[in-house]
Order: C-alpha cells, then structure tokens, then sequence
C-alpha cells in the first residue's frame, strides 16, 4: 500500500511556487531606505547602577548572618594591612548577590543532565548557589554542635575556626549529604573574594579598603597624564563607580 | 486601443511642455538661490519641528514672556502661507507686520531679515511657494496678557525697531561687509547671542556679546580674545560652522542645531566671510576676573570629581583632544559669565552634530546621576578656574532647576 505525506507537495506544486516566489520577488519594487547618519543618541541617557547600602537581611537569616560573618573574618581577617572581611561588607555583598539573580543561577543553564565534570568546568549540580549557602551554614553549625561541644561556628576561637575552614577546604570533613564540603569552601572563599575586592557599589569593599590596600585605582580609564612616568607612584587615591569620598566639600 | 495609448502620448507631451513654458529658466535659478537664503536664514531651525515636514510649525519657543510657537510657512491655504502675497512677505521680513497687517512678536528675528537684501527675500519668497503645502493649524500666540495683545508690538516696534536694509561699510573688505550682512541680517546670529533689553530686544552697542535663552548661554562671539572667540583664528572658525567641532570646542544644544541647519551647509566663502567679520568685532571684559583660590575648598573636591570623572576624556591637564575632545584650558566656552551651558553639558550629556564634513558624533555621557548639585557646582567652578581659566563660581542653586 501506498503511504504518502498528506503535507508533502507534489512536484507540480513545488515547481509552481518556486515559479511565483521568483515572480512575486522581483516584481515587489526594491525600496530604498534613507538614512541619516546620525548617531542614536538620547539627552541624560545612562545606565546608572544601583547602590547597595547595608542594613537589613535579604536573604540570609540572623543564625546565617552570625555564621557567615565569622567564616569571612577568618577568610579575610581584620590586621594591620586592611580591615576584616565583615566590616568590609563581604556579608552584605554576600547577601544581596544570594537574593538575587546569582542566587537563583538565572543567567546559568541549570536543567540536566548532571553529570560530573572536570574542574575547569565549573560547578555541575543543581543546587543553585542560594540552596548552597542554606544548606552549607546549616551544616557547618550542625557538625560543630555535633563535633565542638554543642558550640556553633561563630562560638569557636579564631584558632578552632580556622581549623574547622581548613578541614573543610581539604574536604575531610563532611556537613551535609549533597553539599561537597570542599566546594562549598571554594564558593564561600571566591564569594568572600568577590565582596572585598569589588567596587563598594555592591555592597562589600567598605571605603575601597581592598583598593587602597593594594594601591589599585579604581574604576578609571585613562592613564594618558601618567605613560611616561617611569618608576613613579600613582598619585590618585581609588575611585569607585558611585564616587569618592574626596568629592565632599570639606 | 492604439488611438488612445497615441492620443495619452500627445496629451502628456502638451502638457509637460506646457509646464516647462510656465516656468521661465531663471525662475529655477532663483528657487535655488531662494533656498540657499532659507539655510542662511535657519528658517527651518524654528519652523520645522523634529521629526514633522518641512516648515510645518515648530516647537515651542519658551521666550521671558511665554510661550511661542513658531507657524506654518509652507503654502497651505488654510494653515501655512498660502493666501500671503509676496508683497506680504516682504514686508513680513522688512517690518514684521505680516498678511492683513497682524503683527509679529520678534521672536521672529524681522530685526534682523529687516537687513536682508531685497532680491533675497523675493528668492527666498520664491523658494518658499515650492514646499509641500502641509495642513498644519498652529495656534502660534501663547503669550499671558497683556502680551498676547498683538498690537502691543506696535509700542515694542517704536521704542525697539529699527528698520532698513544693511548699509555696508565702504572702508571695509567685500568679504567682511557679507559677514556682517549675514550676521546681522538673514543669519540673525544675535537673536541668540546678543543680550537683551527688559523688553526682549537685541542690546545694539552689546551686539554678539552673548546671552541667555531657554536654559543655554549663547557665549559671546565677538573677538574677544578671553570670552569671544578671538583666540579662534579665521579657519578655526569656518571649521566650526562647517563641522560643529574644531579644536577648541564641539558644538552643543541650538547651536548644534544651528549648526546643521543652517551653517554647514553654506558656502565656503560665506563661512569664512562670518569669520572675518566676527573676529573683527569687539565687546565684553578683555580682563580677567581674579580666578576662585586653588585651595578653596569647592576647588579640592572639583580638582578630585575632575579627575576621577572627566579627565579621561579631557586629559589631566584640561588640553583634550583636538575634534574628539574639548579642552577646557583656555577654552571662552568654559569661562562664559554664566554656566547654563556647562551645567547642562554635565546633567544631561551632549553628542557632536553630524555634518557631511565631520560625520563621527563624539558624545559626551551625562553624569547627572553620578554627581550630586553640590558636585557639579563644585567640579565646574574647578573648570572654570583652573589652567589659567578664571570665571565666576559656580552656585549648587543653579544645579537643581536644571534636572
């Protein structure tokens, strides 16, 4: 028996329209588009980006907020070259990056399958960072209960800290059964990175300490004035996206 | 079938010879040089509005005493000028009492058009009947009373109105008497920069001296070497009205659209001819004030909002870069008596206008959302008197109004 695609078009038709398209196409007039040359441009266009001031918890909660400020006070702690990573906002950061579309992983294609990957891959599981940080603080207080004497995280001294982020980074010690300890570490320490080091606009990076710290300038672009003076400082103290405090009249 | 495609054949060509008969050779001749005198004279810079047809009605005019908007001029019978005879027009342009003796408030430069020649306006009159006729009504007269009163202008007229056509001055090159013709009559350069009477009139012995209007300052472009334009030489200028940008300076706000309108597009030889008249012009302070204190406080936060913010494009030092970026230092724009200008360049950003001689279009961004009133106070009294500038400071009053 014969079988035949009802919406397969015979030959006739096919050669018909290929007919018609070539004349319908030649016989629509070509028109012609003037253009100005003249820039898109718009009067007080910007793209302003949106300033993040402490106070108040978006995603974290008070427990999470007490674990997480001791865990990047250790990361990055308070001494005679910067403040610590607390004051510095690596929390607020933290928090607001986790309330957001990070959090969430929106920008990240996050349907399976999940398979392992190599570590220059990246990160390969479902959980998204905001159910990492929930189920990774929960688990490191969980084990200090379990394995501290009842304390939790931010109840231990600097030392057994320490010890405990160490344990954790070298993955010998395991807080929860999805969470990978390890990389859970490397989240919290990249994470912790990112609130220091990045312009103060989100969140972290109180004052441009890290920038002052380090002798970066900041968010400037143009070092024309400075090319050909060799072995010299920079003379400009950073400057941050929203402005600087030397912009105050004093 | 034949016969008819033979008679269509034979009634076309009646008719187009017919046309061509009604228009005598050098009636086309004058049409062109009738448009030449509308891009002299910007017509379109107030009667076209963005975006609409040619000569339709404009945008508002925001004058000290309300709100104009600038008519219909295309031939259009019911809204534009259609019903207008030349002779109205002429005198229109020569006296400002325009078809069936209403007058005109001078925010139609006729002050100025009184100056033009009368071969102009009859070229320019000619021009003018081949727009589109374009149904438009504008209700051009928003004036408040008393000034919606267009009699009114009668008094104004007497106490303020000189007529009569340019008299060019014998002692002087043939080149500088067209700058001056065009100048003070169809390029009305003074409706902009010239500062004004309590009654809206040009002040004659501070002619090009520079004024205020609708939120811009229209600098002083006399040849004054400190504010005018006198540290400008002849080809920098012509550079300018070509192209909107030479480098000194990159024009912004009407004169941006003045600019390409009206000034690129004439004739080299008119171009420099505005140059050797303008430079030859006098007017305004020709010393300066004594700069505002490098250690004036509102100096150190403009010398660190300066260089965190808007030295990457004008340079460390205020020099720019020459058609890309403006330099500061020395530049009359910068260390006009008012900022309007400089604050609005600030607030709202600018671009460069697009001319057939200079096609890129640097812009400058806003930074309004980047710097409080206080700093942009701050970071303009720095401009305006570092680098050997030296101008009045700047006011955080006079930030806010202009967000």
């Amino acid at each position: 028996m014969e079988t035949r695609c009802p919406k397969r078009p015979t030959r006739r038709q096919f050669l018909s329209s290929v007919a018609f398209t070539v004349l319908a196409g030649s016989a629509a007039p070509v028109l012609a588009r003037s253009i100005s040359g003249s820039l898109p441009w718009e009067v007080r266009s910007a793209d302003p980006p949106v300033q993040v001031r402490p106070g108040g918890w978006l995603f974290f909660t008070p427990e999470e907020v007490t674990t997480m400020e001791a865990v990047v006070d250790r990361l990055v702690p308070a001494d005679e070259l910067s403040i610590g990573g607390k004051e510095a906002g690596c929390v607020v950061y933290l928090d607001r990056q986790l309330a957001g579309f990070y959090g969430v992983s929106s920008r990240l294609y996050t349907s399976g399958p999940f398979l392992p990957g190599l570590p220059t891959q990246g990160y390969q599981k479902p959980e998204t960072p905001a159910e990492r940080y929930r189920a990774g603080l929960a688990g490191i207080d969980a084990w200090t209960r379990d394995n501290k004497g009842g304390k939790r995280f931010s109840e231990l001294s600097p030392d057994e800290q320490d010890a405990v982020l160490k344990d954790l980074e070298a993955g010998k010690i395991s807080i929860s059964e999805q969470l990978d300890a390890k990389s859970f570490f490397n989240l919290m320490l990249s994470n912790t990175m990112e609130g220091f080091f990045a312009d103060p606009i989100y969140g972290g990076n109180k004052d441009m300490a890290s920038w002052k710290m380090l002798g970066f300038p900041g968010a400037r672009y143009d070092y024309r004035d400075h090319v050909t003076k060799h072995n010299q400082p920079y003379p400009l103290p950073p400057v941050s996206i929203a402005g600087s405090t030397e912009w105050i009249t004093r | 079938m034949k016969k008819i495609a033979f008679s269509l054949t034979l009634a076309t060509t009646v008719l187009s010879a017919g046309l061509a008969l009604s228009q005598a050779p050098d009636d086309a001749s004058k049409i062109i040089r009738g448009h030449y005198q509308a891009i002299l004279a910007d017509c379109a810079a107030c009667h076209t509005a963005p975006g609409g047809k040619p000569l339709s009605g404009g945008l508002p005019l925001e004058t000290p005493f309300g709100q104009l908007i600038p008519p219909n001029i295309t031939p259009d019978k019911a809204t534009g000028i259609g019903n207008w005879t030349e002779e109205d027009f002429h005198r229109a342009l020569k006296t400002g009492i325009g078809h069936d003796g209403k007058r005109l408030y001078p925010a139609m430069p006729y002050p100025a058009y009184t100056k033009m020649k009368d071969e102009d306006i009859s070229s320019l009159w000619s021009y003018l009947r081949t727009v589109e006729p374009v149904f438009n009504p504008v209700d051009a007269n928003q004036l408040p009373f008393p000034f919606n009163i267009r009699l009114s202008m009668l008094g104004w007229n007497m106490i303020n109105f000189e007529g009569g056509a340019f008299k060019p001055d014998p002692s002087k090159s043939p080149e500088w008497n067209r700058g001056a013709y065009i100048v003070q009559g169809p390029g009305h350069c003074g409706t902009c920069h010239s500062p004004k009477t309590f009654l809206g009139a040009d002040k004659v012995d501070e002619a090009l001296q520079g004024a205020s209007l609708q939120g811009w300052y229209a600098p002083n472009i006399t040849g004054n070497s400190y504010i005018g334009i006198g540290s400008w030489s002849e080809d920098e200028i012509v550079q300018y009205l070509k192209s909107g940008a030479n480098g000194h300076t990159i024009a912004s706000g009407p004169m941006a659209e003045a600019i390409q309108a009206s000034t690129s597009l004439m004739t080299d030889a008119d171009a420099k001819a505005i140059a050797t008249y303008l430079k030859s012009t006098e007017g305004g302070p020709t010393g300066k004030p004594q700069p505002v204190s490098a250690s004036d406080p509102h100096m150190t936060a403009g010398a660190a909002i300066y260089h965190d913010t808007c030295s990457a494009c004008h340079g460390g030092a205020g020099k720019g870069a020459r058609q890309l970026f403006p330099a500061l230092a020395g530049s009359s724009i910068v260390q006009q008596p008012s900022a309007e200008t400089l604050v609005r360049l600030v607030l709202n950003g600018s671009q460069g206008v697009h001319t057939p001689e200079a096609k890129t279009q640097p812009s400058m961004p806003s930074l309004g959302w980047r710097l409080s009133d206080q700093q942009v106070a701050d970071v303009l009294t720095y401009i305006r008197n570092s680098w050997g500038n030296a101008a009045p400071a700047v006011q955080v009053s006079d930030i806010a109004s202009r967000r």
